[in-house]
């Protein structure tokens, strides 16, 4: 038997005039042992399966229909107190951010005892099993471990910690909710390789949720796609990931570069997902609208669920039609120029860390003696881990933190601590693109006055038109409507918010684009079409851009050359082809190694060996 | 647009501001409401009880105190010295406390390590100690009440203000006005201070109902106006002898010193509650 069965469950936004469904009539089965994965963008729904089984909905949702059968008994009908008994227990969960999962005001030990006191494993000796389940997620000196506070730790090891509590009660369910999701490509491998298993010792069904199809291919027995709110395709991982049934699968893929194989275009989902009120007034296919092979059918009848092959099933009236979709040829390489835009020699920063009035002071050094060339029109991507001095090195070239030593030339001009008139032709020269269009865009601005933010420097320069005009520009440049000009920041999407951030930095025409992780945290189709933008933007108008980025394939997607960055040192730099290809330095293969290929892994046989 | 008077749509705030409104305005025709001259006084009608006991007189609506002063109209003028000194004084604590409080939270580092300590030393004095101390240096009178006021009271804005600055200090769209060419001070004026202005906006309408507060002590003892004006905090002070045969005479100037600071404080709280961001954004999100 099934050890959770969904059947036909629907959760819905119930107000007084209406309800709108965020999730409809789901059905799946998971089996001990086994691993499903739903993937889906942002709103397809895919968190409400977890949040449905921990009745952590949010407020005004509602399961309006279907079953949730956890080994045969119903969890939404369910008396709380046997639910209670049940969660933390039976069904244990892994959060997304390991860091806000942890009380920061207590230690690890604490924590860990509570927990075990709550699925009856506490009182004496609660010592040793806390440290035999810590050291069993492979972390070192687990008794001293138990003494340290959550910030003390890296995020890898809060979610290790976090790993060994949900399976200290040797749970039947697991539920990951995009477990790697705030970590590094590296320790993400880790991760997934540690829930693995743990999974296999205790004999563990998992629900892993995650944006990243690869990844689920990788590690899933079977994934669910979801498309705004309904299954758009069941089946098992590696059928789903080689020969999609559903167009919508098949978008997400081409949507996303690879790291390895030869160079294509991506495939670009027009507009976004539809939202809750969208779905609820469609007559067809919820995907009809940005499918690339809808018709009338797809569009006047909703498609039901139909096998295509033994336990493979697709919402499509075109399953198996997904061969036609074929991605866009690759963008052809930029004519670069020769002219040195920015050029970096011996550049360094430390950080004084330990200062004590006598005896001198210890120093971390950040970055360690930078030495590189930027070109004209070259994207220059630069990779990491967190930690390896990727931000460091964005905030020292804008001038946010002083070099310790070193030169740094922009066209040929010196830039560092210098006078008054060098900033300003250095600020016209040089943008930085922020990482978070959230905490980048000030709220109380509308986004007319964002964009044209430059031009308010030093008094106003152009008359009220020609500001319109710019405006206007600006605006048509990076691919946004005239009426945004007259918004706000919160009234817009990310990827929106995103242009909006990026078109600020070309206000003045800037030679180099600084850009730190711009396209992170996007959904795969919004960051198709970002990338897309910088190239024709590259284009029109010419500029180079730094790309910093740990998406690895994205840098191979945009960037002509590369630098990997490790320890604060540059380990290894040169073409991106050349170096993702052959790449010498064994950081940079562990990097590469690391990036999910959509390639199911043998988990046992390797972690036995 | 219509985001943009949410504000008005709370009852806290319609409250505080139908009072406070009432109150400006009794301020500003105070010549035209008051029945009589609030300096004149009638040997006469000496503690002349209020219309609603007996004995009352309509001439004089709310009675009239021991030297037979009408207590109205000396209610009605006193709003005006009440209503000068919340204006003024807490206007000058704001200009004060906000402008160190966004040096301190912008720049950080020694400048704010600086006015942290002189706040922290400031408020280890008790106000009103301190305020009485700097009136009996500054000698009595209407601006050196609300000179006190500013001086003891700036650090209220500077501290809450200061971390809310820190806050939005860290922001990238504050190190993106920097890298776009804007100065210092226009960075703050255009970037922090549309940011912080809804505490600061809270902060004092809340401030003035601590100065009508202040005032009234200082004119209590004596410090404040000459006798000649009427003041709410003297009304209380020549009540006392006459507590127990003529209590309303104390009572009255108490009741308009509680409305008057419950109206101050009810408006900012109501404003608190709708045009704090951090509230704003959690019902957003």
């Amino acid at each position: 038997m099934a050890l959770l069965d969904v059947k036909q469950l629907t959760v819905s936004l119930t107000s007084k005039t209406s309800t709108l469904d965020a999730v409809s009539e789901l059905t799946f089965q998971l089996q001990p042992g086994k691993t499903v994965g739903l993937v889906g963008e942002s709103g397809a729904g895919k968190s409400m399966i977890g949040r449905t089984i921990a009745q952590l909905l949010p407020p005004g949702f509602a399961v309006t229909g279907g079953e949730l059968l956890f080994d045969g008994e119903d969890l939404v009908s369910m008396a709380p107190e046997r639910r209670r008994a049940l969660l933390g227990r039976d069904i244990a969960f892994i959060p997304q951010e390991p860091l806000s999962a942890l009380n920061p005001v207590l230690t690890i030990g604490q924590q860990f005892r509570e927990h075990l006191e709550h699925i009856g494993k506490g009182g004496a000796g609660w010592k040793d099993r806390a440290a035999a389940e810590l050291e069993a997620v492979h972390l070192n000196e687990p008794r001293a471990l138990l003494n340290r506070y959550p910030h003390q730790l890296s995020g890898g090891m809060c979610q290790r910690v976090l790993i060994a509590m949900a399976f200290a009660s040797r749970p039947r369910l697991l539920i990951a909710d995009e477990p790697t999701t705030a970590l590094d490509v590296s320790v993400q491998a880790r991760i997934v390789r540690l829930i693995g298993e743990m999974q296999k010792r205790d004999g563990t069904a998992v629900i892993f949720i995650t944006h990243d199809l690869r990844l689920a291919a990788e590690i899933c027995d079977d994934v669910i796609v979801l498309y705004a709110g309904r299954q758009a395709e069941y089946g098992p991982a590696e059928v789903l990931f080689r020969a999609p049934a559903h167009p919508y699968t098949r978008c997400l893929e081409l949507a996303v570069p690879d790291v390895t194989g030869d160079p294509r275009g991506l495939y670009l989902l027009p507009e976004r997902m539809p939202g809750l009120k969208a779905i609820a007034e469609l007559k067809g296919c919820r995907f009809a609208t940005r499918c690339p092979l809808a018709d009338d059918t797809c569009h006047m009848q909703e498609p039901d669920l139909a096998e295509v092959a033994p336990g493979h099933v697709s919402a499509c009236w075109k399953s198996f039609a997904t061969e036609g979709i074929t991605p866009p040829p690759a963008p052809a390489a930029a004519a670069r120029g020769s002219e040195k835009i920015l050029e970096a020699r011996g550049l360094s920063k430390s950080f004084v860390t330990n200062w004590r009035l006598f005896g001198g002071a210890s120093h971390f050094h950040a970055l360690k003696a930078a030495d590189f060339i930027v070109r004209d029109a070259e994207f220059v991507g630069v990779v990491g881990e967190s930690g390896s001095g990727k931000s460091t090195l964005a905030r020292t070239l804008i001038g946010l933190e002083t070099p310790t030593s070193g030169t740094l030339q922009l066209l040929g001009r010196d830039i560092i601590g210098t006078d008054g008139g060098t900033r300003d032709w250095r600020q016209k020269q040089m943008q930085i693109v922020f990482q978070d269009p959230q905490s980048a865009l000030n709220p109380r601005r509308k986004v007319g006055s964002i964009v044209a933010q430059a031009l308010e420097v030093g008094g106003p320069s152009l008359s009220a038109e020609a500001l319109e005009v710019r405006i206007r520009d600006l605006l048509s440049d990076t691919g946004l409507s005239q009426e945004m000009a007259a918004r706000y920041p919160s009234q817009l999407s990310g990827g929106q918010k995103q242009r909006v951030n990026i078109a600020r930095a070309l206000c003045r025409l800037p030679r180099l684009l600084i850009a730190d992780e711009i396209a992170s945290g996007l959904d795969v189709s919004v960051q198709a079409q970002l990338l897309n933008l910088l190239l024709r933007l590259r284009e029109e108008l010419g500029f180079s851009m730094l790309f910093i980025s740990h998406d690895l394939a994205v840098v191979r997607y945009l960037c002509d050359r590369v630098l990997v960055m490790s320890k604060g040192e540059i380990v290894e730099h040169g073409e991106t082809e050349v170096v993702f290809s052959d790449p010498q330095h064994p950081y940079t293969r562990s990097l590469l190694a690391a990036v999910p290929k959509g390639v199911r892994v043998p988990q046992v046989e390797e972690l036995s060996a | 647009m219509a985001q943009r008077f949410n504000w008005l749509r709370s009852g806290r705030v319609i409250t505080g501001l139908v009072i406070v409104t009432g109150l400006i305005l009794c301020a500003i025709f105070a010549p035209l409401l008051a029945p009589n001259d609030p300096t004149e006084q009638d040997i006469l009608a000496i503690l002349v009880p209020p219309v609603w006991l007996p004995g009352g007189d309509w001439a004089f609506p709310f009675g009239t105190d021991s030297l037979g002063r009408c207590v109205l109209s000396r209610l009605i003028f006193g709003s005006r010295i009440a209503l000068t000194v919340a204006v003024f004084g807490a206007l000058g604590a704001m200009v004060l406390g906000s402008i160190l409080a966004h040096i301190a939270g912008y720049f950080g580092g020694w400048v704010d390590w600086v006015i942290g300590r002189v706040v922290e030393i400031w408020l280890s004095f008790p106000p009103v100690i301190l305020s009485l101390i700097l009136m009996v240096g500054l000698g009595a009178g209407l601006q050196n009440v609300i000179l006190a006021i500013i001086l003891v009271d700036w650090t209220r804005f500077c501290r809450v203000l200061r971390s809310d600055v820190m806050v939005v200090a860290q922001r990238d769209y504050v190190a993106a006005a920097r890298l776009l060419g804007f100065s210092h001070w226009r960075t703050i004026t255009r970037e922090i201070l549309p940011a912080t202005l809804p505490l600061l906006i809270t902060l004092m309408s809340l401030e003035m109902g601590v100065a009508v507060v202040v005032e009234a002590i200082l004119s209590f003892v004596g410090m404040s106006v000459g006798a000649e004006v009427p003041a709410w905090g003297q009304m209380i002070a020549d009540a006392r002898a006459d507590i127990y045969s003529a209590p309303w005479v104390l009572v009255l100037p108490i009741l308009a010193i509680f409305v008057t600071v419950f109206g101050f404080n009810i408006l900012g709280d109501g404003l608190r509650r709708t045009l704090d961001t951090r509230l704003t954004q959690t019902e957003r999100a």
